[in-house]
């Protein structure tokens, strides 16, 4: 995918603030995800992550704070200005036209053409159907054809199918929205499978999940958003237990050390 | 696994798509054998296909309305209307009929754009943005037969579409009596559908998908091909192919590959299936909603050429209730009231389920309250059997 060094930030994030009315969701959040990086981001219901990610991937524009990618500062104006960019997003529901088959839905919005007639593209079915196949061998999922209706696969499947379009066209960096949120748990397994394969094959990836123990999983480092504020920012390490109490501390704010006591009396203020 | 396994399986597994074809055979013989043949003669089968020709455009157009989960009630008046606008064209401001066609495909393409306008841009629900335009066609249809009534229209031309055939090639000495064009069109149609099917079996060959067994895969080719057969052989006999059956055709052949082939269709279903989706894929549902409404207002103005073409005449009634008619033979012919789900070819086979009935029934002289309920019964039917065998999916 990227052949960039490991180590250089892919996205930057700097100085975010959204507010929506009266309700400020972000009040200056930094945020840098390296090359192939996992990160993992979590905070309590109405912490700023999806507001976070939606101005990451283009659906939110901020009133303040620069995004970079790859060094380069950027304006996404919609989410297609962030796809085009490397920026897929793995949305919650999947994001999948259930009456379409999984090559179609790969494919979605960006349909091999054959030939062009006028306005009319005609599209190329099996060049579609050959590459889905090999993108789904390439990550290990395990679905007996392509030409099968989405409407026809288990949760874990179709949350499978999402994550392969998102890196269908050379990502370089996917956002999973609460990626296993809605599956059983021998679905969750093949999900956070799925997630380091696609490190092994150099994906950088930013994962929002309430389920702490994936992030611990899969993630090399987390950040903790509480009330639109970055509060933690650590490597993911030590035994689980131990990350699980220090992350649940600053997730309900019994802990607030971060960037020192200057900032936390900042963001007490605030 | 013996044939009729296999046979069992398949129809099973394709129940909802095979159910439509069978209701339609069922309905053919049945009605034949009432009538003592007077069904499937060449005359009524000519007249019923004229006569569903106008109902079927429509039909077609309102599939793809229904798949992307809208629906247009205006098409009726507004085919009404826009075949007065032809008749006027040629009766009063002398337009040939090369100009007029274009000139009332035209204005319902506009037509299509207003309504496309209302449901894309000011968010009206489509049932209510075209209850609008039902109102003001029919109002628009009143206001233009007004001075005239009924307008007569002259032009021959103009009127072969709705009641004239397709000429013959002169000079062929063998068989005569027969339309030598019309066999020749339905033999090339069968050797295209021939070599099309086996094309499309080797290339599924090479995946691990599902294929038909081959003694299945026979029978679908000797039955598809004894069907076509047949009515090519009953229209030959006869005057041929009526330029309704050719418009049909043209329009079904267009939209087949539209939605088969194409981005676009891709698209039309995607939006069907899951708009939110569709739009974070990039897909404008806006613009995808202006073309699928912008083509059922092209159908409704190919509808009324048909009907008016059809009487010789723009009445001051054309095109009352065919919006209903259209969005019943969608349904019958398996259209999803959900989105996202029905094809243009089993419109088709919807109109002429319902078309058929009707014929029938006329033929063996039944009281028409009794065919609204007998239609309406087979309506209902169509659409709890298609909703039980979604369900059992």
């Amino acid at each position: 995918m990227n052949s960039v060094a490991v180590g250089t930030a892919v996205v930057e994030l700097r100085n975010i603030n959204k507010s929506f009315g009266a309700v400020q969701a972000l009040r200056g959040v930094d945020l840098v995800l390296r090359h192939n990086e996992v990160l993992g981001l979590v905070g309590d219901n109405a912490a700023g992550k999806s507001t976070l990610m939606k101005v990451l991937s283009g659906a939110y524009i901020p009133e303040e704070g620069d995004i970079f990618i790859e060094g380069k500062k950027t304006h996404f104006a919609s989410p297609m200005d962030a796809r085009r960019q490397g920026i897929e997003m793995v949305y919650q529901d999947f994001a999948l036209a259930n009456n379409l088959d999984v090559a179609a839905n790969v494919f979605l919005g960006r349909e091999a053409v054959r030939t062009q007639l006028g306005p009319i593209a005609v599209m190329d079915n099996r060049r579609m159907e050959v590459e889905a196949q090999k993108l789904l061998n390439r990550l290990k999922i395990d679905i007996s054809s392509v030409r099968l209706k989405v409407e026809r696969l288990s949760g874990g499947q179709r949350q499978a199918v999402a994550i392969a379009r998102a890196t269908a066209f050379d990502a370089k960096v996917i956002i999973m929205d609460e990626p296993t949120a809605a599956l059983s748990v021998a679905a969750i397994g093949k999900v956070l499978d799925l997630v380091r394969e696609l490190k092994a094959l150099g994906s950088s990836i930013i994962i929002i999940s309430h389920r702490l123990e994936d992030i611990y999983q899969v993630s090399d480092r987390m950040i903790v958003l509480r009330h639109g504020l970055k509060v933690s920012d650590t490597p993911v390490e030590g035994d689980i237990h131990e990350f699980r109490e220090r992350v649940v501390a600053y997730i309900v704010g019994a802990r607030d050390d971060f960037g020192g006591r200057a900032a936390a009396d900042k963001r007490q203020e605030a | 696994m013996s044939f009729i396994d296999h046979g069992k399986k398949q129809l099973r597994g394709n129940i909802r798509e095979y159910g439509m074809y069978i209701a339609l055979f069922v309905i053919v013989v049945g009605f034949s054998i009432a009538t003592d043949g007077v069904f499937i003669s060449s005359r009524n089968i000519v007249n019923l296909v004229n006569q569903t020709g106008y109902i079927a455009v429509l039909a077609v157009g309102m599939t793809l309305v229904i798949v992307i989960r809208h629906i247009d009630l205006s098409v009726g008046y507004l085919s009404g209307f826009l075949g007065a606008v032809a008749a006027i064209a040629m009766v009063s401001w002398d337009l040939p009929v090369s100009a007029t066609i274009p000139l009332v495909l035209g204005l319902g393409i506009l037509a299509g754009l207003l309504s496309g306008f209302l449901v894309a841009k000011m968010e009206i629900p489509a049932f209510v943005a075209t209850l609008a335009g039902w109102l003001g066609y029919r109002g628009a249809l009143q206001l233009s037969t007004r001075g005239t009534g009924t307008i007569i229209i002259p032009d021959d031309a103009f009127n072969a579409i709705g009641n004239g055939f397709v000429p013959d090639i002169p000079g062929i000495g063998i068989l005569p009596g027969v339309h030598h064009l019309t066999l020749i069109l339905g033999f090339l149609g069968i050797v295209l559908f021939l070599v099309s099917e086996i094309n499309a079996r080797r290339k599924l060959q090479g995946y691990e998908s599902e294929i038909l067994p081959m003694e299945m895969f026979i029978l679908k080719l000797v039955f598809v091909t004894a069907l076509v057969g047949g009515i090519t052989w009953i229209l030959a006999g006869y005057q041929g192919l009526s330029w309704t059956a050719v418009v049909v055709l043209i329009v079904i052949i267009v939209y087949q590959f539209i939605t088969t082939k194409t981005v676009l269709g891709r698209h039309i279903y995607a939006v069907g299936g899951n708009p939110e989706a569709a739009e974070l894929s990039g897909i404008s549902v806006k613009r995808l909603t202006y073309a699928v409404f912008g083509s059922m207002g092209m159908l409704s103005a190919l509808s009324g050429i048909l009907f008016a073409s059809r009487l010789r005449s723009a009445t001051t009634t054309a095109g009352q209730l065919f919006e209903l008619d259209a969005i019943a033979a969608a349904f019958v012919g398996g259209v999803s009231a959900a989105g996202g789900v029905g094809k243009v070819v089993g419109s088709l086979i919807g109109a002429f389920v319902m078309s058929s009935l009707s014929s029938g029934m006329n033929l063996m002289g039944m009281d028409i309250s009794y065919q609204y309920i007998v239609r309406a019964t087979v309506l209902a039917a169509a659409v709890i059997f298609d909703v039980a065998t979604r369900k059992r999916e």
